[in-house]
């Protein structure tokens, strides 16, 4: 762990050495919004966001991706992966309540007897350098699900604005190793130490409280049944998949296969649980057959079967679903309730 | 607006206290500066939780096609746009005029909050106040004032039918008349004087960044049907990628089941995530079926939309004699 400074002049430079190493994805504003793109020059760069409209993920789980290829020969089918190994990558400037989404996707892409080659190879060449939060939204809530705005988990390197400079700081062997390949540091200060706990204070006191959510999972399994509980949220939801989609942590994909009568693909692509399609069976039956229990899964998975399968929330509190709503669907409605019942 | 807002709570205490309706879905506070949510209230002692402001954009004439409220009398807070929507419904037989009580408000055109929030960032709204013609804004920081008639929707400023051509009751008995100006009609006419390759390019770049959420689809009043054809697996019409062939067939075939019917509400834009707008594409629809049929969707629920059904005298010079 090393930690410095960095004079925000100097940010250019740090960004141009990456750039002779790595392909660097940062935000960038598009369309009036900001989104994790790749850059070729550091002024395309726009760190002055509160944070990404479409969360990183896509960079390691695509949209849509080509698991193989398939071509019928005379001696049968010939199938090609299309696993390419990941060239080194580093996304720059992304905020902690995403980082940490990545350690849940990494849970979720490793879990059990089989590891995901497709994701697992483009986040093994990428190192994470995140930009603290010091201007977190009103509808942000990490702190309630153990997260912080100058949060760590999932980062090789932080950067806290301090104003004129950066405080840089290195929290593994890969960062520290960065750390020394990149120009203009000088070693912190016990002077700017303190600043930034005195910062991460300030922030914290700005923050909406936090919102009491112990105990979440259990609650939840007894409301399971509890139609009025769900009715009072899916009522008003026109069941699109804006909140899913743009959720850093949802993983739901579906596989199709795309074919000529000669070759073919197959390809994996986001699905989401609010589509009546994504549970329906073969044989017509469909187990979440209204908005009410499509509403329920999302809030359960991420509240009640991730904590049991993976002993952590599957949610980081970025607050993105509720800012997208169509509808001003607020997931904290649903845990204010759950206090009251 | 505050005048108009306890007119409309009133009479909807009124329905409901009558019995005349078995619920009212209108609009509440949201939990967000500048957003409202969409709220149903039964109990005549909750109506003070409606609101009537320049952020009661959703068009509610969604939530009365589905299945929950089949058998029920409804009391509906709705706009010009949100009316036009309803009356296509009955047009087609999707709602029944006697089950409905609509409660009309004259729009004065609502605000743009994804153009205030974007031109905004990285500052945040935390208190918005609204008056007649200002909308002052404050965040953690900073105070702005904004001229409310600049950041009026882009659907709206298009608008032609501000107040509801069909209602039960209009709150406050006057109509608006709204005069904002407004360039799509022009910026159809730069589209409509491009090559056909160059019209492509504008398809394909507005639609690249499309992430199949279908937002759109669902906040349409008009895409009501069961089951939608993006989601038809025997056969499947259309791939389901993000490849822009795919986006583009979804996209198109959208707009083709809207023509004659859509009334411009803007809803599909609103709810887009990745801020696509598509109101070139749908103004052109109606312009044909208007320059064609004489027909504007959403004004009279005796007529049927002209895509649904055949006159004698229909434009039909694309039927040729055989040689």
């Amino acid at each position: 762990m090393k930690e410095k400074i960095l004079p925000k002049e100097q940010l250019p430079q740090i960004l141009k050495t990456l750039l002779e190493s790595y392909k660097v994805f940062a935000p960038i504003k598009k369309n009036g919004f900001y989104v994790f793109g790749e850059i070729e020059t550091p002024d395309e760069i726009a760190l002055n966001y509160l944070n990404s409209k479409i969360p990183p993920k896509e960079i390691f789980y695509p949209r849509t991706e080509v698991l193989f290829t398939f071509t019928k020969s005379p001696q049968g089918i010939d199938i090609q992966e299309a696993i390419n190994p990941s060239e080194s990558r580093v996304i720059f400037g992304i905020r902690p309540c995403d980082a940490k989404s990545f350690t849940l996707l990494d849970k979720f892409f490793s879990y059990g007897k089989f590891k995901d080659p497709y994701y697992q190879t483009r986040r093994e060449n990428t190192l994470l350098i995140g930009l603290a939060c010091v201007n977190p939204r009103s509808t942000c809530f990490c702190t309630s699900i153990n997260g912080s705005p100058f949060g760590e988990e999932g980062l090789d390197i932080l950067f806290v604005d301090l104003g004129d400079k950066y405080f840089v700081k290195s929290l593994n062997l890969k960062g520290d190793e960065l750390l020394d390949q990149l120009p203009g540091l000088t070693p912190a200060s016990e002077k700017d130490r303190f600043n930034m706990t005195e910062l991460l204070k300030k922030v914290l006191a700005s923050m909406t409280p936090e919102i009491p959510i112990e105990n979440i999972n259990t609650k939840l399994e007894q409301l399971f049944d509890e139609e009025v509980f769900w009715d009072q949220f899916s009522q008003k939801c026109i069941g699109c998949a804006s909140c899913t989609f743009l959720c850093p942590t949802c993983t739901c994909f579906d596989v199709v296969d795309e074919e000529t009568s000669s070759s073919g693909k197959r390809i994996r692509l986001w699905d989401t649980c609010q589509f009546p399609l994504f549970t329906l069976h073969g044989s017509g039956h469909n187990p979440r057959p209204t908005k009410r229990q499509r509403l329920r899964q999302r809030v359960m998975h991420k509240f009640s079967y991730y904590p049991k399968t993976l002993d952590e929330i599957g949610c980081v509190g970025c607050g993105r679903c509720i800012i997208v709503c169509p509808v001003n669907q607020d997931i904290r409605e649903v845990f204010k309730a759950l206090q009251e019942t | 607006m505050e005048k108009l807002e306890k007119i409309m709570q009133d009479t909807a205490k009124h329905f409901l206290q009558e019995q005349k309706v078995d619920l009212i879905i209108g609009y509440k506070q949201g939990t967000i500066p500048l957003r409202t949510t969409p709220c149903f209230v039964t109990k005549p002692e909750d109506i003070s939780q409606l609101v009537w402001n320049v952020c009661c954009d959703h068009d509610l004439t969604n939530f009365l096609l589905q299945p929950e409220y089949k058998d029920k009398k409804v009391g509906i807070i709705v706009k010009g746009c949100d009316a036009r929507a309803l009356v296509v419904c009955m047009a087609e037989g999707q709602i029944e005029r006697k089950m409905v009580t609509i409660i009309g408000m004259p729009c004065p055109g609502m605000i743009d909050r994804k153009r205030i929030e974007s031109e905004l960032e990285p500052k945040e709204i935390l208190v918005a106040e609204i008056t007649e013609d200002q909308i002052h804004l404050k965040g953690k920081d900073f105070e702005q004032t904004l001229q409310k008639d600049d950041y009026i929707q882009a659907s709206c400023k298009s608008c032609r039918y501000n107040n509801p051509p069909v209602c039960d009751v209009l709150i406050g008995g006057q109509p608006i008349e709204l005069s904002f100006n407004d360039d799509l009609d022009e910026k159809l006419a730069e589209l409509e004087a491009k090559s056909p390759d160059e019209r492509w390019t504008y398809f394909t770049t507005l639609l690249s960044d499309c992430i199949r959420c279908y937002a759109c689809r669902n906040a349409c009043p008009l895409c009501y049907c069961k089951e939608c054809f993006v989601d038809q697996t025997q056969p499947q019409w259309v791939g389901k990628t993000t490849n822009i062939s795919d986006i583009m067939f979804y996209h198109m075939i959208r707009a083709f089941h809207v023509a004659g019917r859509c009334v411009e509400c803007g809803a599909c834009t609103r709810a887009c995530p990745m801020n696509i707008d598509l109101r070139l594409i749908t103004r052109k629809l109606q312009n044909i079926v208007k320059d064609r049929y004489g027909f504007e969707a959403g004004l009279d629920p005796n007529v049927p939309p002209p895509m649904g059904t055949h006159t004698m005298e229909d434009p039909q010079e694309f039927i040729t004699e055989p040689e």
